[in-house]
């Protein structure tokens, strides 16, 4: 019982991780507003900043990277893809995909346990 | 000098990470126009290639190989990252390629072990 809490608080949760990035991070910053060519550094700025402040608050022992893309509707394509030399057993990473009438969202979320 | 000489062979070297990725984006997407039905094969042949050559440069690094491709037809893209790290060991480096139909952005973390 005491070792399967332990792992709880140092698991990398995606769910948990998911929610803050949705709802914290992307609606708080993007929301309904419309693609802005002179908006769009200081929202994608905003959003892993967003993230990396609410992922550290939750004190476990993991380094983190968070990339985000936004990108306008307008037909193009766009792939992504990620490839990852770590510790099979303890890192993860989740991908938040967001959009509204005018703008995508992709967040990444990688977590590296120390 | 020893010191120096165990920091190169440890350390993040931005400009050997950035010319291996070079070489893996050439080497899968080189040459080629953008293809709808190809673009799923390329993202993943170049992180794949990337990271082989990553991990055989032996340095004691885990590493995260992203790579976007996007048609270029007009659309604005913005991509931005922030690692919570350790400051004085781990790097990164984003590599910006192009043609005539699409770019492509790769972006390399390495963290220390």
């Amino acid at each position: 019982m005491d070792e399967f809490q332990l792992s709880e608080e140092t698991a990398f949760v995606v769910d948990d991780i998911t929610t803050i990035i949705k709802d914290v991070s992307i609606c708080t910053t993007i929301g309904s507003s419309a693609y802005q060519q002179n908006r769009i550094n200081q929202w994608t700025s905003s959003v892993v900043e967003t993230s990396l402040s609410q992922l550290s608050k939750l004190g476990k022992p993991f380094k983190y990277i968070v990339t985000c893309i936004i990108l306008q509707k307008n037909g193009a394509g766009l792939h992504t893809a990620s490839s990852c030399f770590w510790d099979n057993t303890m890192d993860r990473s989740c991908m938040v995909r967001w959009e509204n009438k005018t703008t995508y969202c992709i967040v990444c979320v990688f977590g590296l346990a120390v | 000098h020893p010191f120096v000489f165990l920091s190169c062979q440890t350390a993040f070297v931005v400009d050997e990470v950035s010319t291996i990725i070079k070489e893996s984006v050439e080497g899968a997407i080189g040459g080629n126009a953008y293809q709808h039905s190809r673009v799923n094969q390329w993202t993943t042949n170049v992180v794949e290639q990337s990271l082989s050559q990553l991990s055989k440069l032996g340095k004691p690094f885990k590493y995260i190989v992203t790579c976007v491709i996007m048609q270029k037809n007009g659309a604005g893209l913005q991509t931005a990252s922030s690692c919570f790290w350790d400051n004085t060991t781990d790097g990164s480096c984003t590599v910006r390629w192009e043609n005539k139909s699409m770019y492509c952005i790769v972006s390399v973390f390495g963290l220390a072990i």
